[in-house]
């Protein structure tokens, strides 16, 4: 897989699962040196203190702890990225990775998730627990065969004073997709979730829920949808407050390229608490005419500049990732725009 | 031998917009390296040639022939005539969901220009923002024209590039034009203020349009004070 060589050259932690077989698992002995450990899930909960956490954050399923498990220290910044990869490609996979991120630290995180062949059904659980100060990117990619059926579940904890960027980037959607992402901020904690999710068939769920449960913590979730071919498209998106002096926003925005295809975007807001201040905007078109008429005028055919707008549409969408994830995003881009398209 | 071709020939164009005929007749010769200004009120048609000519939808030429190169465009779609060589900068282009980075990029890769023919033009610090979003009307014209001038036209068609320019910014845009002239590019450049026209070291030619039709052609200063004098209406017998 090109993309996830990509996603991962040059990685401070690679870590390769296939169908149940962890094909690669490298870290690099600088971090092992800083205490930073990487190993499986499996082995992991033998720490009690491991074992708690699971499923504290997402809800408790029955499965084996199969997937990966990583800690960092307090105050360390892992400067290269930490990268994942899962991919099924014979019947069914089910992954539960848990992420432990040290007070103060600060690290990259990117995540594949892709199927192939006979890989009829992925089954993913993501818990982070990011410690106070903390600072995280995390990119989540994914892209499915057509007939693989994709449960996703991502949970994270941010504690006090923490930092998270999360991008979720679909590049390929298989019949059926169920994601699920849900943030629980603390104090003076900083959120910034984005998707980006191409549906060339099938239908998909994506859901996000963000609670700000203490003061001064902060959210903005963005969303961008592009339909195409029939595929149908359901985002309930809850942003919740629990205290005071707290902020969040919510935009998603939706692009139609078929007239058979479906988008449903439901942004919800609730304050339990006066003093919160949320917003919404949600809006879904199709490529503007106008706009088209510009592009053309420039000497782009009615394609490219289709393929123009669906990439600018795209990249409007993504906030708070870091320079350094720059390139990777654009070839994400590039070929988004071109797939959407194609 | 071939007989040497007009870079730009309108024959008695005609172009409706809307059913109503709002250009109605006009003849012009544009060769290659002339600086043409076109003037008038407002509604007498200006935007509505130049897109007409840039084969805008909804800006159809019911009579009467543009050739380019000796060539007639009638068939060409918009971004045939952009890759033969006519660009337009746009009068007042609305917001475009792309980053400016981006179309510049693209542009740069269609035309095989390098993206630091426009550095003098300022456009920089707009780079990671959604095209003409929020930008004043100075950086909307600042940055239409380093647009049209990425794509090296042959023939480009300025559609008001001093209305809303402060005077800092017009000696920028007024420089631009000059080098693009200066390059070899045809100019087709309309106005109705003329505030521009102190800013252009060359204009060849300068006609009065009016009500859809050109009603005098001649040196731009002499119709500039005809037009600063006794206004547009010291032309309106020319027509009806
Ligand atoms: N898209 C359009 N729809 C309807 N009317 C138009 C359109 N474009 C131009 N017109 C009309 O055509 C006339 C000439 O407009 P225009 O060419 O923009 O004038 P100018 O550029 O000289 O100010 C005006 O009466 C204007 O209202
Ligand atoms: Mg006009």
């Amino acid at each position: 897989m090109s993309l996830a060589e990509e996603l991962a050259r040059g990685g401070a932690i690679f870590y390769v699962q296939r169908n149940y077989e962890i094909v690669r698992q490298v870290i690099a002995k600088s971090l092992i040196e800083k205490g930073v450990v990487l190993e499986p899930l499996s082995s992991a909960v033998k720490k009690g203190w491991v074992d708690k956490l699971l499923w504290t954050v997402l809800p408790a399923r029955e499965i084996e702890p199969k997937g990966a498990f990583v800690y960092i220290p307090p105050y360390v910044k892992v400067q290269a990225p930490v990268s994942f990869c899962f991919t099924v490609d014979k019947g069914s996979q089910s992954v539960h990775n848990v992420l432990v991120i040290g007070e103060g630290s600060e690290v990259t995180v990117t995540s594949v998730c892709s199927s192939a062949g006979d890989g009829k059904e992925h089954k993913g659980y993501t818990e982070v627990f990011l410690g106070k100060r903390a600072k995280l990117d995390y990119v989540m990619v994914h892209s499915w065969a057509k007939d693989t059926r994709v449960e996703a579940e991502l949970g994270v904890i941010v504690d006090s004073e923490a930092v998270m960027n999360e991008l979720y980037v679909s590049l390929r959607s298989p019949y059926e997709l169920r994601g699920n992402a849900r943030f629980i901020l603390r104090k003076k904690a900083s959120l910034s979730a984005s998707t980006i999710y191409l549906a060339t068939l099938g239908r998909a769920l994506l859901e996000t829920g963000v609670t700000i449960e203490s003061e001064n913590s902060s959210a903005e979730v963005t969303s961008r949808v592009v339909a195409a071919k029939g595929s149908i498209v359901r985002q309930p998106i809850l942003l919740e407050a629990k205290a005071p002096n707290t902020k969040g926003h919510v935009e998603c925005k939706g692009l139609q390229l078929s007239h058979d295809s479906v988008i449903e975007t439901i942004p919800s807001l609730r304050s339990a608490h006066g003093g919160a201040q949320l917003t919404h905007e949600a809006a879904i078109g199709k490529i503007s005419e106008e706009e088209l008429a510009y592009l053309t005028s420039k000497g782009f055919t009615e394609d490219e500049a289709v393929t123009l707008l669906v990439r600018g549409f795209l990249e409007l969408g993504i906030k708070g990732l870091p320079e350094s994830l720059k390139p990777q995003i654009t070839s994400i881009l590039d070929l988004l725009a071109r797939a959407a398209t194609g | 031998m071939l007989p040497i071709m007009s870079l730009l020939k309108l024959e008695d164009v005609h172009v409706h917009v809307e059913q109503k005929e709002v250009v109605k007749g006009v003849n012009l010769k544009v060769e290659r390296g002339e600086v043409h200004v076109l003037l008038g009120p407002n509604g007498s048609g200006k935007s509505t040639l130049l897109r007409a000519i840039m084969g805008l939808p909804g800006y159809g030429v019911t009579r009467g022939k543009i050739l380019f190169e000796g060539r007639d465009l009638d068939s060409l779609k918009p971004y045939e005539r952009a890759r033969l060589g006519i660009a337009l900068m746009h009068q007042n282009p609305k917001p475009i969901s792309v980053k400016l980075q981006q179309v510049i990029e693209e542009l740069c890769k269609r035309y095989g220009a390098p993206q630091d023919l426009v550095q003098k033009l300022g456009v920089n610090g707009l780079m990671d923002r959604e095209l003409f979003k929020g930008f004043s009307g100075g950086e909307i014209k600042r940055v239409e024209l380093a647009l049209t001038i990425l794509q090296k036209p042959k023939l480009a068609m300025l559609d008001e590039p001093d209305s809303g320019v402060d005077l800092g910014n017009l000696r920028l845009v007024g420089d631009a034009i000059n080098s693009l002239a200066n390059e070899g590019a045809s100019i087709l450049l309309v106005t109705h203020t003329g505030v521009i026209a102190d800013y252009l070291n060359k204009v060849d030619f300068t006609h009065v349009i009016v009500d859809g039709r050109i009603v005098a052609s001649g040196e731009l200063n002499e119709m500039l004070n005809l037009i600063r004098e006794k206004g547009y209406q010291a032309f309106m017998r020319w027509t009806s």
